[in-house]
């Protein structure tokens, strides 16, 4: 026990654990264990550095419960509130699905000049233009599938941006120090707006609708994939790419044999996840007129069409989950 | 023909750590040359600094002009000294094989091979990975030689550990190397696999008459395949010699460490 008691301070937890040491050794009748733990070195010590940790994080948890004002005893009396609130979404109506209230279809086309590009005169073609771009946008359906478009454009948009993004500011890849510096500084900075802050920039610019949603979420894209695909191009196995340059490849070749291969992977699964999170973040824009379902269903909302609300939702819940499964099973495929 | 000639060469990171120390070394064409020596003792560095993966502090590396393709004159060039335009046409000429193997697990065995090629082909094709029928059937033929053909449009990480250094052998075939450097190239792989791996190493560098420096972990394969030994310690030869002379006691004294 001479190692326990000149320990300095620790005495307690060891003296504690080669106790127990012995308690054992003497009930299994082997001295072994007992000997070890005397031959070992003296275990890392956690001791008080440990609890002050532990006290500070609690006192932080506390402060942000307080400053949060969380109070179960009002989320215990408003039940009923939400229970009545849940009724009256009850049924849900799915009448909009394909109406809206200044809906028509327009009468000089038909339906398959209206779903496909055929050659139009020029007043059929501006009401078919007016049909997909007004009309159709405010039925469910219509708000859902543009929701949809916005997400996949935001997020091709913001690939193309974020490849070569993804090699100009990761250090083992980029052209010079400064490059690499300036463009993280710049992505960090643009990654803080949130897309709500870039839709509301865009509808001044190019006004309400679905392009300033699309923007919004193609720059805000951009930088997170920026970021996240430069990691992963510093996380790959060098090995390799001093393999290529040995071979006495250039920059890009090195890029195409050795980097992007090691970082296909997460390209994809990142770029996917991107995906499902911008069909959430659409269906957002739209409460502040950037287009997208939300729009919709702020509307339901603020007028109290409870019934007509839940069944956006619904929708909108049924599409998360299919792109979300589409997403997983597309992973799989390539990954 | 000496195909090269390392005069004093140094290198060291910061102030203090001093990895080559004074190296000076002449290779003769068509030499398979095995170097030894203790961990730590700069077998890697050595052998990176020859195609400047790592930049020598000093000292000199003299190649004939004519290997880089800088001119059939017989005239010497300093490694050091190659812009890099020139480094990249005399990486060409010098192949590599690394102990992790590093060759791209994730595409096919045919395109590792391929990219051994990229040297001679920049341009936009090779990085779109497109390559014509004739760069495939060089690529085809070099992994017959090392008895991969069947394995060809399989995934690399489909391979064994020897089967893919294999494949990093044919990969360097495609450079038409005139040197090989070798990083321990048999060291992550079984007693067995090893002598697979080493007598085809052997056997193309025989074949194309290409020089070797190929550095090894055990005595044992050293006695076994190299014709001259170079015996590394704290970043100086300790022994240069053919393989007969080297004895035991001289293998004590390279392994002997003063720490």
């Amino acid at each position: 026990m001479e190692r326990t008691a000149g320990g300095t301070g620790g005495l307690g937890k060891f003296a504690k654990q080669a106790y127990w040491g012995c308690t054992l050794a003497r009930e299994s009748g082997r001295k072994v264990v007992d000997d070890i733990f005397l031959e070992a070195p003296p275990a890392p010590k956690r001791g008080a550095r440990f609890f002050v940790f532990l006290g500070l994080f609690l006192l932080l948890l506390f402060w942000s419960f307080q400053g949060a004002k969380v109070r179960p005893g009002e989320l215990i009396q408003g039940i009923p509130q939400i229970a009545s609130t849940l009724g009256r979404m009850l049924p849900p109506d799915f009448s909009k699905m394909t109406d809206a209230k200044s809906y028509y279809f327009p009468e000089n086309l038909s339906l398959t000049a209206l779903l496909l590009p055929v050659p139009l005169s020029e007043s059929q073609a501006r009401s078919k233009q007016r049909w997909w771009n007004n009309t159709f946008p405010q039925t469910i359906l219509g708000a859902t599938l543009e929701t949809v478009q916005m997400a996949l454009a935001g997020t091709f948009l913001a690939l193309f941006v974020a490849f070569p993004l993804g090699f100009l500011a990761a250090r083992n890849t980029t052209p010079h120090p400064l490059v690499y510096h300036a463009l993280r500084t710049v992505l960090n900075f643009l990654r803080t707006i949130p897309d709500l802050a870039l839709g509301l920039v865009f509808v001044s610019a190019v006004g309400l609708g679905a392009f300033a949603g699309t923007l919004a979420l193609a720059i805000h894209t951009a930088t997170v994939l920026g970021k996240l695909l430069s990691e992963s191009v510093e996380n790959i196995d060098e090995g390799i790419v001093e393999a290529i340059r040995a071979t006495g490849a250039g920059y890009a070749q090195i890029l195409s044999f050795a980097v992007l291969p090691q970082i296909l992977p997460d390209l994809i699964s990142f770029t996917l996840y991107r995906l499902e999170t911008n069909i959430r973040a659409a269906s957002v824009l739209g409460l502040i007129g950037a287009g997208g379902i939300g729009y919709l269903m702020s509307t339901s909302f603020r007028t109290f069409q409870y019934q007509e609300a839940a069944a956006i939702v619904i929708v909108l819940i049924a599409l998360v989950m299919l792109v979300d499964s589409l997403s997983s099973r597309l992973r799989n495929l390539v990954v | 023909m000496t195909i090269l000639e390392i005069q004093g060469l140094h290198k060291s990171y910061g102030n203090h750590t001093e990895v080559l120390r004074g190296i000076n070394l002449q290779i003769e064409q068509g030499e398979f040359v095995g170097i030894i020596g203790p961990s730590g003792a700069g077998k890697s560095t050595l052998l990176r600094c020859i195609n400047r993966l790592i930049d020598p502090s000093s000292g000199a590396i003299m190649i004939p002009r004519a290997l880089a393709g800088l001119g059939a004159d017989g005239a010497k060039a300093d490694v050091l000294s190659l812009g890099a335009h020139e480094l990249r046409l005399l990486r060409r000429k010098v192949g590599m094989v690394f102990q992790q193997f590093n060759i791209v697990k994730r595409l096919s065995v045919i395109e590792n091979v391929l990219s051994g090629g990229l040297g001679y082909r920049p341009g936009l094709r090779s990085m779109l990975r497109i390559f014509s029928r004739e760069e495939k059937r060089q690529a085809l033929t070099n992994l017959k030689r090392v008895g991969l053909l069947d394995h060809a449009y399989k995934r690399a990480d489909q391979l064994s550990g020897g089967e893919q250094q294999r494949v990093a052998i044919a990969r360097t075939l495609m450079q038409e190397p005139a040197i090989i450097l070798a990083d321990e190239p048999v060291s992550s792989l079984d007693p067995k696999l090893s002598r697979v791996v080493l007598d085809i190493l052997k056997r193309v560098c025989r074949e194309d008459g290409i020089t070797a420096l190929v550095s090894l972990h055990t005595l044992e394969l050293t006695r076994e395949y190299a014709d001259r030994v170079i015996g590394l310690r704290q970043g100086q030869v300790f022994f240069d010699g053919p393989t007969p002379n080297l004895t035991d006691a001289i293998v004590d004294s390279v392994y002997h460490r003063r720490d």
